[in-house]
């Protein structure tokens, strides 16, 4: 992270307050998405995201596991993030481990929701094969190859569009047995299904620079931020998760003028991005 | 000629047009010394018997000189040597660079001038704050953070390059110093071509553009070059004023240069992005197609605009050809 001087710190603010930042986007305006689906063949499903300078790629394996006692009618989903080196030298060894847990628990409460599973973007009953027995346990993993700013967003829809990528295979449980033995279950090679992702948030992250919020800042002007909220919205204007860093304290009517923001922003974002999922995935197809 | 590959995604049509663009331009480029560029393990022809030096980028295996980068074969004198044509920044005395402070030493200021060593520029190679010409004391040591701090962009020359690969920057002219109120750009030394003027006062759009030899460029709103004993007064005056009230909010650049230093950031960029040499005359030309064609700020950097300057590009050479 390159630091700024003070003459360009001013000119980035005085930018954010007339409206027109360094690249000529207005405050609400995000830069270009570029959405490609399937660039990990092993995984079950994978994407990767470009907006900007900020790169990253998503992956979803699923693997047979057992449900937890606490939510016997649920499958699991583990988030992970890796800042990888490349992004920035800070991140080699244990420099990127706080950003990355930072990132992961922000990403598993807008996916997943609360404690008791309410709410989530996810349906994890979907992922059931044998109650209490038998379910799959998806493994999202994040990979941050290049960072100019708004990593959660650009994470955020990376795992939408690894979702929607991912192909479960069928599962048939072939024989009954006893309360305490694990059933054997029969893993189909050729049929998959789709993962429902229709109510997977997105997650738009507003930067409070000034007197005004930006969406989408690129690494200059997140280093001038006061705060930043992230806020994930799903296709039915609900708000399914919350999240502001920054050292600044925030008046609540502040975050609720965000939230009103964010909504409006998502839908924009919603659209524009599920748009070029299904051309990426359309792409994919033709391409295999 | 190379050409970066682009990371946008084009559609069918953009793609054809794009890379028949591409196509005009290569072949209008001076193919004059095609036999003097080679590859990488491709035999340099050299007269044996001659005595000769083997340069960069050479090496002898089995008797034969083979290149060891890819590049353009140069010959001065008995010195045969390698050029690759994408190369990190070669300073030569004289070059007009921009650079960001990294650290204030002892007597010196470090800077970063996307080079493989920084710049050292010494407190004795800056002009005093007062104009005056003077030994510098220990408290002119004291108070170098008042002329440089840490992250500032300054501009300056290369006075000369010391035996261990180092620069020695010196800034004594009124048109060298401390860069405010702008934008800086990185975009690829090789791209940057030696010419007279690096600095450029565009009046109609009231913008300095500073195009350093290293290949950071400095967009900004123009600022006049002041005398320094005039200077004093106003210092003393602006410090009044800032010790009285927090904001500097006066200072505020006016929207219609904004826009413009936006612009012609943005064309920088896609001309980077494109791997066309930077100078005045492309940027203000992309600049005034953007204007032309009523591009969004924003929308330069699609992809569409890409397409309509490697075509303009192929254009304007095909002009300048005929003439």
């Amino acid at each position: 992270m390159v630091g700024v001087s003070f003459g360009e710190q001013q000119f980035i603010k005085g930018g954010i307050a007339q409206d027109l930042r360094t690249d000529g986007r207005k405050r609400l305006t995000y830069r270009d998405i570029y959405v490609e689906t399937g660039v990990i063949p092993q995984a079950n499903g994978s994407a990767r995201v470009r907006i900007g300078g900020t790169d990253v790629i998503a992956s979803v394996k699923a693997e047979i596991g057992r449900p937890s006692s606490l939510q016997p009618d649920k499958g699991k989903v583990a988030v992970f993030i890796d800042c990888s080196p490349t992004a920035e030298p800070t991140f080699g060894g244990r420099g990127g481990e706080e950003l990355s847990s930072e990132l992961a628990l922000a990403l598993q409460i807008c996916l997943l929701g609360g404690k008791s599973g309410a709410g989530a973007g996810i349906n994890l009953s979907s992922l059931l094969i044998k109650e209490g027995r038998v379910c799959w346990d998806l493994y999202i993993d994040g990979l941050v190859i290049s960072s100019d700013g708004n990593l959660l967003d650009a994470l955020g829809a990376a795992i939408k569009a690894a979702l929607t990528n991912t192909a479960i295979p069928k599962v048939q449980v072939s024989a009954e047995v006893a309360d305490d033995e694990q059933p054997e279950i029969d893993i189909s090679d050729e049929e998959y299904q789709q993962f429902d992702t229709s109510s997977v948030p997105v997650i738009v992250t507003l930067t409070k620079v000034g007197n005004h919020y930006i969406v989408d800042a690129t690494a200059e002007e997140e280093s001038q931020m006061s705060s930043a909220v992230s806020i994930s919205v799903n296709r039915g204007g609900h708000i399914c998760g919350l999240t502001k860093r920054g050292g600044c304290g925030l008046d609540p009517s502040v975050i609720l003028d965000m939230i009103s923001v964010a909504k409006h922003v998502s839908e924009t974002l919603m659209n524009n991005l599920d748009s070029k999922i299904s051309a990426a995935e359309a792409c994919e197809d033709d391409e295999s | 000629m190379m050409m970066k590959k682009i990371q946008l995604p084009f559609t069918q049509t953009q793609k054809v047009r794009y890379e028949r663009a591409i196509e005009r331009l290569q072949s209008l480029s001076s193919t004059v010394n095609s036999d003097a560029s080679v590859i990488v393990t491709d035999t340099i022809p050299v007269n044996h018997e001659d005595a000769f030096l083997k340069g960069h980028g050479t090496s002898e295996v089995d008797g034969e000189l083979l290149a060891t980068v890819c590049g353009v074969v140069e010959r001065v004198d008995k010195l045969v040597y390698v050029r690759t044509l994408r190369a990190r920044y070669k300073p030569e005395v004289g070059d007009i660079v921009v650079g960001r402070v990294i650290e204030v030493a002892q007597k010196r200021w470090r800077v970063e001038l996307n080079f493989t060593q920084d710049g050292v520029l010494m407190l004795s190679s800056m002009n005093m704050p007062d104009g005056s010409q003077r030994r510098r004391t220990s408290v002119d040591e004291l108070n170098m953070r008042n002329i440089f701090v840490e992250h500032d962009v300054v501009c300056a020359e290369v006075r000369s390059i010391q035996h261990d690969g180092s620069l020695q920057l010196h800034a004594r002219s009124q048109k060298y110093g401390k860069l405010e109120k702008g934008q800086l750009l990185k975009v690829d030394p090789y791209l940057v071509k030696r010419s007279k003027h690096h600095f450029h006062y565009i009046e109609s759009l009231g913008i300095d553009l500073i195009i350093g030899c290293n290949g950071f460029i400095w967009v900004g709103e123009h600022v006049e070059v002041r005398d320094p004993v005039m200077m004093i007064d106003d210092q003393k005056d602006a410090e009044m004023i800032s010790s009285s009230s927090t904001t500097k909010e006066q200072s505020h650049t006016p929207l219609e240069t904004r826009q413009n230093i936006c612009r012609i950031g943005n064309a920088i960029r896609v001309l980077s992005n494109l791997g066309f040499t930077v100078t005045v005359e492309v940027i203000t030309e992309t600049l005034n197609l953007s204007i032309s064609k009523n591009i969004d700020i924003h929308n330069m950097l699609g992809s569409e605009f890409h397409v309509v300057v490697a075509e303009n590009e192929a254009e304007r050479r095909r002009e300048k050809r005929k003439k």
